[in-house]
């Protein structure tokens, strides 16, 4: 272990003066996700005519506030840019959503109608797709343009009258009340209920991801380089294990992996306005994900002979699993694909800050959990594999 | 003796595909002994020292180092060999020190102990006002000494060297072999491949001639010579010679054949030393008239050229 280290600051040396590792690491996924989040990253009007949205809606409340959400609803549709589904339960439309059947689900619970109108607080739950950023970005302003709709007395009467649910005096008493300090809908909670992603948070995670698959792939083509140019024959008369050069050469690409995103979320924040969640959560995350995607890497270059092949091997994974975990654009949002999204760290990675922003560190777990998972199978593998192929 | 013994290879051997790169390679080194494996490109030396580091898992034979078996994957008789690689093994981006430490760290070198080798060792190879200086912007004479200069920085008991001379320019060649005959003088044993027969002749106790993946011949230079019969030849320019002066040139003792071309005479003999002053005094009483005298003593080129019926170098 102490020579895999000695290897690992050596290699740390000499890539840092290699000057493509800041553009992989920093200034490529920035400057992309930069592009990515101006283009698809701002609400409805930008993004406009051509796109429609798929969203399902479970109205359990049967109340007039429920049926007004509905018409609004109904109306954005006929516009184009949405497709409803209508589910029975809260359950189906949660399902839906989860398994991206839509992008995202609008929750009306039972007694919402009842809880505005008698002033207490109130929730209509978005629950979003984590690979549909941008559909559960638009559910979200819906609702939350509801919210503020319903607090002023205008449309609360409105609403109330048109629904025949309230007789005219109760309707002004509502009205009222609407418009005193207590709002009847808490946009927070609104919010707080969904599992989104911040949509510049969603594009630089996707990007730093992909790109962390070719700092990954580092540690196979530095020892393949090594090979050509001769000092690995040095490497393999010390005396050390050949599991250790493996291991040096994994661990310098995990810190620079660890580096990179660690500057990417910051930098992104700082500039981008990014809202990544809670700082623990989102740092367990990026471990399992440098990990995961440095052990993948060292297994699939394994098979390699050269530098050249094991750069290419290394592309057409990254970019696979690039296209499968919704790097660069959200596709895998149903059936097949959806389920094939999960073999790749990319999917967990994402999938998991949308947990963490929707509930919290716990909720993040289970992505973190099969990160680590893919790690450890992939890191066997490949020290292994590697380590045997490791000859002159 | 066994004790003294550094290396032990017996019975050494390596197939790539189809093509026998070593088949059955022995030999031994001692303590304080040079011993060059001499072969021409392609006879199986850098095969053969690539099973004794342990680089090359072998597929027959065995390998003591200091009594321990070497495998690839032996950790302890690998810390007794320092390897210089045939080709340069050195990271072109780090300086001389930088290169010297790392690899001290893979020997585990205590740091204080490291430092002051790393000193000596730069000095030893010439390279101590160039040693924070990045390798790639050394000639390749100095890129050859640093690189033999980290195979002997953790001071290994077997030094093995493979064709460190091989592109040099003459003045770091003679560096080189000055280092190599430094250490050996030091009490360090070498393993030394070349396919200069002059390398060998000057650095090496004892010689392996290999060719085609097997030891030929081995010994010091004496033995070999003797092993294949090999002769002085004494070459003479000479007018005037009679069929008298042949015949008494060739009841001379030592002297085993006298062959007259015209105008010049060729002597194979034991020892050219004894034989000429005689030979001299039989031309001259003879009135032949001399015009020059040369001798050739048989060297392990020519024992090559015995063993192989071909030329070191082609
Ligand atoms: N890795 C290899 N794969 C296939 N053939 C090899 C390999 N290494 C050496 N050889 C072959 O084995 C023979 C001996 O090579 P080598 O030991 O390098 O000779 P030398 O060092 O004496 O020049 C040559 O015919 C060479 O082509
Ligand atoms: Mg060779």
């Amino acid at each position: 272990m102490r020579h895999a280290w000695t290897i690992a600051k050596n290699d740390l040396s000499l890539r840092a003066r290699d000057r493509s590792i800041y553009i992989i690491g920093l200034v490529a996924p920035l400057a992309l996700a930069f592009i990515f989040n101006v283009v698809f990253g701002g609400g409805i009007s930008d993004v406009g005519e051509t796109i429609t949205f798929e969203v399902g809606i479970a109205n359990v409340d049967q109340g007039p506030i429920g049926a007004a959400f509905e018409d609004v609803i109904d109306s954005i549709a006929s516009e184009g840019l949405l497709t409803v589904t209508t589910f029975g339960s809260a359950e189906a439309a949660r399902t839906a959503a989860d398994n991206g059947t839509v992008g995202a689900s609008f929750i009306l619970p039972e007694g919402l109608s009842d809880a505005v109108l008698g002033g207490a607080d109130a929730t209509i739950e978005v629950v979003g797709n984590v690979d549909a950023p941008t559909t559960t970005q638009v559910a979200s302003s819906i609702s939350e343009q509801f919210g503020i709709g319903v607090r002023t007395a205008n449309l609360s009467v409105a609403t109330a009258m048109a629904s025949g649910a309230l007789s005219p005096e109760q309707a002004f008493a509502a009205a009222g009340e609407a418009g005193t300090a207590t709002p009847a809908i808490e946009v927070g909670s609104v919010e707080a209920a969904s599992r989104q992603l911040d949509s510049a948070a969603y594009f630089v995670a996707g990007l730093s991801i992909f790109f962390l698959f070719f700092i990954a792939g580092m540690s196979i083509t530095s020892m393949l380089e090594e090979r050509r140019e001769g000092t690995l024959s040095r490497l393999l008369a010390a005396p050390i294990n050949r599991q250790s050069i493996v291991a040096g050469k994994s661990l310098a690409s995990i810190l620079i992996g660890l580096a990179s995103m660690t500057v990417l979320v910051i930098v992104s924040s700082l500039i981008m306005g990014a809202d990544w969640g809670p700082p623990l959560g989102v740092a367990m995350l990026i471990v399992g994900a440098v990990l995961a995607v440095t052990a993948l890497m060292t297994a699939v270059g394994s098979f390699a002979k050269t530098p050249e092949q094991a750069g290419n091997l290394q592309s057409i994974v990254a970019v696979t699993l690039g296209m499968l975990g919704g790097t660069f654009v959200p596709i895998a949002q149903e059936g097949f694909l959806a389920k094939l999204s999960l073999l790749t760290p990319n999917a967990w990675f994402i999938r998991g800050l949308g947990d963490l922003a929707g509930g919290g560190i716990s909720a993040a777990l289970p992505a973190v959990l099969v990160l680590l998972a893919i790690a450890v199978v992939a890191g066997s593998i490949g020290l292994v594999i590697a380590g045997r192929a490791l000859r002159l | 003796m066994t004790n003294s013994r550094v290396l032990e290879a017996t019975g050494l051997k390596k197939s790539f595909g189809d093509i026998h790169a070593v088949r059955g390679v022995s030999f031994h080194i001692s303590v304080g002994e040079t011993y060059g494996l001499l072969g021409p490109n392609g006879a199986g030396k850098t095969t053969s020292i690539s099973m004794v580091s342990g680089l090359l898992q072998r597929d027959g034979g065995e390998v003591l180092l200091d009594g321990q078996s070497m495998t690839t994957t032996s950790l302890g008789p690998k810390q007794d060999i320092g390897l210089v690689p045939q080709d340069l093994a050195i990271y072109p981006d780090l300086t001389a020190r930088e290169n010297l430490r790392f690899f001290g760290h893979l020997y585990s070198m205590p740091k204080a102990e490291l430092v002051k080798r790393v000193d000596e060792v730069l000095e030893v190879v010439g390279l101590a006002d160039r040693a924070n200086d990045r390798a790639s912007e050394y000639s390749g004479g100095m890129k050859r000494r640093l690189n033999i200069g980290i195979g002997l920085l953790h001071r290994p008991k077997l030094l093995v060297l493979d064709e460190p001379t091989v592109g040099v320019d003459p003045q770091s060649r003679n560096a080189i072999l000055e280092s190599v005959e430094h250490l050996s003088s030091e009490g360090m044993a070498v393993l030394y491949t070349t396919h200069y027969m002059e390398e060998a002749e000057r650095l090496c106790t004892r010689v392996g001639i290999i060719d085609q993946g097997e030891i030929k011949a081995e010994g010091t230079r004496r033995e070999l010579v003797e092993l294949v019969g090999q002769q002085d030849r004494i070459r003479i320019t000479a007018t005037g010679v009679q069929e008298s002066a042949l015949d008494e040139l060739r009841r001379l003792s030592g002297v085993h054949s006298v062959s007259p071309s015209d105008g010049s005479l060729e002597l194979l003999v034991a020892d050219a030393g004894a034989v000429l002053p005689e030979a001299m005094r039989v031309l001259g009483s003879q009135h032949a008239g001399v015009s020059s005298v040369s001798v050739e003593e048989p060297d392990l080129e020519a024992v090559f050229l015995h063993l192989t019926g071909k030329a070191l170098r082609d």
